[in-house]
């Protein structure tokens, strides 16, 4: 090594410019990762291809500027050099600085980091007096000239520069290493990738557009780093993540605390960011710094419901002043892809003095316009347009941003997809041919079959246990089987034997293969309204490692050897099995059976194996029940319960209200299901004490539930929230004899004051908050479906790897370090998030649909009950399509609604009353109060938006309850059949596939779990978390959802 | 500049080390006449000079005279010229102090004290330029220094630091790594029983991280002792050629 100094003049943290000597080794062997290499580099890991035309080095302002090119996977032969990316690091910061490692280290990129400024031959130093972006162009030029010689020439180099003053130097200089503007060497070597041109042309004009810039200040610039550094070390400032109110994006926006970083005790609540200026630049989701305002400038947040863009200016009703603040400065930018719709013609001549430059409309309302330098101005005119921002200087009033990809025109289906896709960061390239080849063959002519030699290693159970599965009506990826037998007896008395067995995904899918990779970076099947995208490949997940019946699979199982009386565990087995399920059921068809019913088995099915399946399906209930009771006792939230027995009270009622009725088997198999989970995660956590995988629910925060105390008091009802128990039991008392939505409305409030269930690595949480609130199980992890989430092939791994250990072995690599683990729960839990909102719109888009499609002035008259008071309308639930929506009793004339004498609503001028349990309307000629839980009738339509998604809008129609004209029940349970009939029309119009899809959306419980739905229209909606519970409701079995999920479910059924 | 990446990717460091390379040494003994032994050494860009009196009858107040073995008396300071901003005291507060007070206990576990009894010898250590390792700089002058003299001791004594970083052990920081808030662990190492000397570390550290850490630090030492060995056997050379023998 030879050792020279490098001499940095830096600046101290006293602001002092201070002189800094660094040593610089300089080294003969560094490795260049090059699979042509003649001098035996020591090359590990990734390697560049051989086979590609030419090397091709970016200089340090294009990988600055356009790494949004080089990171199309097509640009092959990529090396990156050290100047470049220290320069990234220094320029741009550490997220895009992470990004070029995630390109680096991403094994489907065939790029390499060549560490030019440690070898002896290729490091230059800096020239005094020499400006660095010369410096570093210089050395980048070096570098591959020694790339150059060290293939000895066999490859050409292409360096590609930015700066047309290197071109014009360095190209004639080296023969076989070239020098070329960006654009040329687009233009040479990828003249048919259409999108990398696009893309180029937007950023660099984007670039252009940034240097002439006016100078008129519209905000305060932000402080330093160090700046903000110190003072919330000091508490002077607290930081925190922007949420902009979707409902007043242009006003009201709300910073949240990191649990940790909020010194400030008597802070806690959000602290409001109220106009613009105030908010200085922030985006929807930055990271920020906000500086509290004194007292007297607190105001509380909007109460009154907005519509849409309606700005009610003057008499803006406010609530409780609350901490307000301003942003001093934003501390990580968290910015995505965004999609926007550019503006008409008209609207972009308007705009005045400059037409390149538009203003175009993200499609979230939270993110404002972004500023578009563009030619395209009039193709993409109304076409939705993937873009990405560049900054936002205090001098203007908008971002800029450059645009990257066309989506398509606005209002078509396909577009709205992949607009809803892109808005959830959900990024699905289809699988690519690598991954496709390390697929198992599996062809319906010769399909797969099972390894002897990997026979003898697993426990044999195709010809001792009987093995079924019960899933929803055509599914194809099953991932969970059980069975159930009688053992000898035991000292205590009769055992059983209960068995779960899982798909075994692990074995297929082995750490750090390509497919490995995809998944973990899909994390888990997005499944929208009207499609599906997989986490893996269809032939594992609908063929080899789907428990069909009638072949041999592998499974990985977890058998509990029971005391067939008290259900006691004597001894629970883990491991790797192989097994042939007898029966593949469906739930109506588990059902049937359990009843004694004749259930429609195929022929072939029905031999003597049959008395014993309906004994295990006999036992296997039995266990479950017992199961539950005991998690009951724990406090587990049965939200279900009221289902149950109006069951009991009105029996006819039942096979008209819902044909796949919550029956008993959802519950059996879900118990199972859980116990697995929950014995797993007690494996692991055991086993890996820093470093497994759990699930845990935190407690709610009690001021959510506020809304729901209010609501229940209404009525005379009180809600204990102390505990999960005590809400379970004051939940079971609020009942209404005359009206059964009063309980269902409940609940839903109850579980929307929930917060999420989240994954976490056991080495990041203290052991008490490992705690599942909703289930009340002390551990809890994801094991029973590893073909659809990424979590259950973790913990598919840790188990494989604690039985390893126990059978004395070492496992052959390291897990994952809580670290690396902590990581990968984050990645998941934002992924499954994205995955539910998603869903969540998808289905909101395909609602929109259908009431387009409808007759406007007839049909959409509903029946719909109110359930919160807000100062100027009401929100009511819809029980008849599961919609929830703010209906407004004033509108912007400022007239108020009244209701004659027949039940008519005419609009009027007058005022409106708000108290706790109802609100009234005075006019000219009388009065009239709509109470928390009235009937009212109502009418649906929707209200288009060329920018955003559609919404739907309801308007009052009368105060009285709607009478149907059909069957003229207006309890619930007769409504979901009326909204059958008419979704599934409209789903065959619009998509064949949703049925499917929608199946398998669904947990296997079959129920279909939507109160995210619920939310949709729920506009005042306070915390994001109220989104999300999707997952949670799965899971926690809040059965009540089946009335409100008349939308998904008519899809589906 | 919060982010400085102290281990790339690839595995290098800042100045383009490995983890487990030292920075390059170089020391040279014998450099003043007046003292009874003097040594300077470079540690990549920490530069120590050492000088050695003694031993000989004790100066100081007489009661700290002990009569089995010989005191050991050991001053550090760093030059007014030795950081980036000028240091405005060059010795005697509270860091130099303490550094003093280690020294002193090195070499009191490494010099033959006994051979001596009533008797003193006086260590002074200068810091002339300092860039992380500063007292793995002053141990291994100071050994030089203390041979240099002719003070038998067990064994050279080495010294070298290793900090901590990405679950990786980084043998012989530097400025930057040091200042960069991970952990640091200073060892000093009698080579050849494989006894330590002093150990001393400042930051928290994992227990499960230590036996990497410290057998990291123990290899480092042993590379410098190979060098220091390099250096004595090479100024013997040198004074046996001048003296004609």
């Amino acid at each position: 090594m030879i050792k020279t100094e490098k001499v940095l003049h830096l600046k101290s943290s006293r602001g002092r410019k201070v002189r800094v000597v660094r040593e610089h080794y300089l080294r003969e062997l560094v490795p260049c990762y090059s699979s042509l290499c003649q001098a035996e580099c020591a090359n590990e890991g990734k390697v560049l291809s051989a086979d590609v035309t030419h090397y091709v080095v970016p200089d340090a302002g294009v990988t600055r500027d356009f790494m949004e090119i080089l990171e199309f996977r097509e640009i092959q032969g990529l090396v990156f050099t050290q100047t470049a990316c220290q320069a990234v690091q220094h320029s741009r910061g550490r997220r895009q600085y992470n990004r070029l490692r995630s390109l680096l280290k991403d094994p489907r990129h065939d790029c390499v980091l060549f560490a030019n400024e440690f070898q002896e031959y290729s490091y230059c130093p800096r020239e005094k007096g020499e400006p660095q972006d010369k410096w570093q162009t210089r050395c980048v030029y070096q570098a591959a000239v020694w790339y150059h010689d060290h293939l000895a020439g066999l490859k050409p180099v292409v360096m590609i520069t930015e700066d047309q003053g290197a071109v014009a130097e360095y190209s004639s200089l080296n023969c076989g290493v070239y020098v070329l503007s960006t654009l040329e060497y687009l233009r040479t070597f990828w003249p048919e990738l259409q999108a990398a041109h696009e893309l180029y042309g937007s950023i660099a004009q984007a670039l252009r557009e940034r240097g002439n810039e006016g100078t008129e200040r519209e905000f305060a610039e932000h402080l330093p780093a160090e700046v903000l550094e110190a003072g919330i070390k000091s508490g002077r400032y607290t930081q925190g993540t922007l949420n902009v109110n979707k409902h007043r994006a242009q006003h009201e926006a709300f910073v949240r605390f990191d649990g940790s970083s909020n010194k400030n005790s008597e802070l806690d609540s959000d602290v409001l960011v109220w106009g613009g200026k105030n908010r200085n630049r922030a985006v929807h989701g930055d990271m920020v710094a906000v500086e509290l305002l004194p007292k007297g400038e607190w105001r509380g947040r909007t109460t009154a419901l907005t519509e849409g863009q309606g700005e009610e200016k003057g008499e803006e009703s406010q609530g409780q002043p609350m901490p307000t603040g301003r942003v001093v400065g934003i501390l990580q930018r968290n910015w995505r892809d965004y999609v926007v719709t550019f503006p008409p013609r008209e609207e972009t001549q308007s705009q005045g003095r400059n037409s390149l430059r538009i203003l175009a409309t993200p499609w979230d309302q939270r993110i404002p316009k972004i500023r578009i330098s563009t030619h395209q101005a009039d193709t993409l005119q109304d076409h939705r347009v993937i873009v990405r921002l560049d900054s936002w200087d205090s001098t203007s009033l908008y971002p800029n941003g450059h645009s990257v990809r066309v989506l398509g025109r606005a209002g078509e289906l396909e577009t709205e997809v992949q607009t809803i896709l892109i808005e959830n960061c959900i990024h699905i390239a289809p699988f690519s041919e690598a991954q496709l080849r390390e697929m198992p063959a599996s062809s319906p002519e010769r399909p797969w079959t099972v390894d002897p030699a990997e026979v003898v290693t697993r426990r044999d159970l195709r010809d001792t246990h009987l093995v079924f599965s019960i899933d929803p009506r055509g599914c194809e990826d099953v991932d969970d089987t059980l069975s159930v037998r009688s053992l000898p007896p035991g000292p205590q008395g009769p055992r059983l034997e209960l068995g779960v067995h899982i798909a075994d995904v692990t074995h297929f899918v082995k750490e750090g293969t390509l497919t490995d990779l995809e998944a973990r970076a899909r994390a888990t099947t997005y499944y929208l309204a009207d499609r599906r995208y997989d986490m893996l490949p269809a032939v594992l997940s609908a063929d080899v490692c789907s428990l069909l019946g009638g072949v041999d699979r592998y499974a990985m199982s977890v058998m509990w050897d029971l005391d067939a009386q008290t259900l006691q565990v004597n001894r629970v087995w883990y491991g790797r099995t192989l097994i042939r399920s007898s029966y593949q059921l469906y739930y109506e068809q588990a059902q049937a059976l359990l009843n004694g019913e004749e259930a429609e088995l195929p022929p072939e099915e029905r031999d003597h194996k049959l008395s014993h399946l309906i004994e295990a399906l006999e036992t296997l209930t039995q266990v479950a029940r017992h199961l539950r009771a005991q998690r009951d006792q724990g406090g587990a939230l049965e939200l279900e319960g009221v289902e149950v027995r109006a069951q009991l009270d009105e029996d006819k009622n039942i096979t008209a209200l819902v044909p796949r009725q919550p029956l008993e088997v959802h519950e059996t198999v879900a118990e199972c299901m859980i116990y697995a989970n929950h014995w797993v995660a007690r494996k692991i956590q055991e086993r890996f004490p820093q470093q497994a995988l759990l699930r845990h629910h935190p407690p709610p925060r009690q001021e959510f539930f506020t809304q729901l105390q209010d609501s229940a008091r209404a009525l005379g009802f009180t809600i204990d929230t102390r505990s999960n128990k005590a809400l379970a039991d004051s939940l079971d008392q609020a009942v209404d004899p005359q009206d059964p939505l009063v309980n269902r409305l409940l609940r839903v409030m109850a579980t929307q004051a929930m917060s999420n269930a989240l994954y976490f690595s056991t080495g990041a949480c203290p052991v008490d908050q490992y705690y599942h609130y909703g289930l009340a199980l002390d551990r809890y992890t994801h094991f029973t479906s590893p073909i659809r989430r990424y979590a259950d092939v973790i913990v598919h791994r840790l188990l494989t790897a604690a039985i390893a250990v126990e059978e004395g072995a070492r496992p052959a690599k390291a897990s994952a370090s809580n670290k690396e683990l902590e990581e990968m729960a984050q990645h998941i839990n934002n992924k499954n998030r994205a995955a539910q909102h998603a869903q969540k719109v998808s289905m909101e888009l395909f609602q929109c649909l259908y009431f387009r499609d409808k007759d406007p002035e007839t049909a959409e008259c509903c029946d719909a009950v109110i359930y919160a008071i807000r100062t100027n309308g009401v929100l009511v639930f819809i029980p008849q399509y599961g919609l929830k929506g703010a209906l407004y009793l004033r509108n912007r004339e400022g007239q108020v609604v009244r209701v004659s004498q027949d039940g008519r609503c005419v609009w009027e001028a007058g005022s409106l009353q708000r108290s706790l349990d109802h609100v009234s309307t005075t006019t000219a000629s009388g009065t009239s109060t709509f109470r928390l839980f009235q009937h009212v009738t109502v009418r649906v339509s929707v209200q288009t938006s060329r920018c955003h998604a559609d919404t739907l809008h309801l308007e009052l129609v009368s105060n009285r309850a709607h009478r149907a004209p059909e069957p003229p029940d207006r309890t619930p349970r007769a409504a979901p059949p009326q909204g059958t009939r008419g979704r599934s029309q409209l789903v065959q119009e619009v998509v064949r596939q949703a049925e499917e899809a929608l199946l398998q959306a669904e947990e296997k419980k079959g129920r279909v779990s939507e109160l995210s739905k619920e939310e949709r229209e729920f506009r005042q909606s306070k915390t994001p978390n109220l989104y999300s519970l999707l997952e949670e409701v799965r899971e926690q079995a809040l059965l009540d959802l089946t009335a409100f999920s008349t939308g998904l479910h008519t899809l589906s059924s | 500049m919060a982010g400085l990446e102290l281990l790339s990717d690839q595995g290098y460091r800042l100045d383009g080390r490995k983890a487990t390379e030292l920075r390059k040494v170089q020391a040279r003994m014998g450099v003043f006449a007046q003292a009874d032994g003097s040594a300077y050494i470079e540690q990549g860009n920490t530069k120590a000079l050492a000088v050695v009196y003694g031993p000989h009858e004790v100066r100081m107040s007489r009661s700290k005279t002990l009569h089995d073995r010989a005191v050991i008396n050991c001053q550090y300071s760093m030059a007014t010229f030795s950081t980036a901003e000028r240091k405005r005291r060059p010795h005697g507060d509270r860091k130099s102090t303490e550094m003093s007070l280690h020294l002193k206990q090195t070499f009191e576990a490494a010099v033959l004290t006994n051979l001596y009894p009533r008797s003193q010898i006086d260590i002074y250590v200068k810091i002339l330029q300092s860039d992380g390792g500063n007292y793995s700089a002053c141990v291994n002058a100071a050994t030089l220094a203390v041979i240099d003299a002719g003070i038998p001791m067990r064994d050279y004594v080495c010294a070298c630091t290793a900090g901590f970083v990405d679950e990786t052990p980084l043998a012989d920081l530097c400025h930057a790594e040091e200042s960069g808030g991970g952990t640091s662990l200073a060892l000093a190492l009698l080579p050849r029983g494989g006894h330590i000397a002093l150990l001393q570390m400042d930051a928290r550290l994992h227990q499960d991280h230590l036996e990497t850490l410290m057998e990291a630090a123990m290899t480092a030492c042993k590379g410098v002792s190979k060098v220091l060995d390099q250096v004595v056997r090479q100024h013997l050379q040198e004074v046996s050629a001048l003296t004609g023998e």
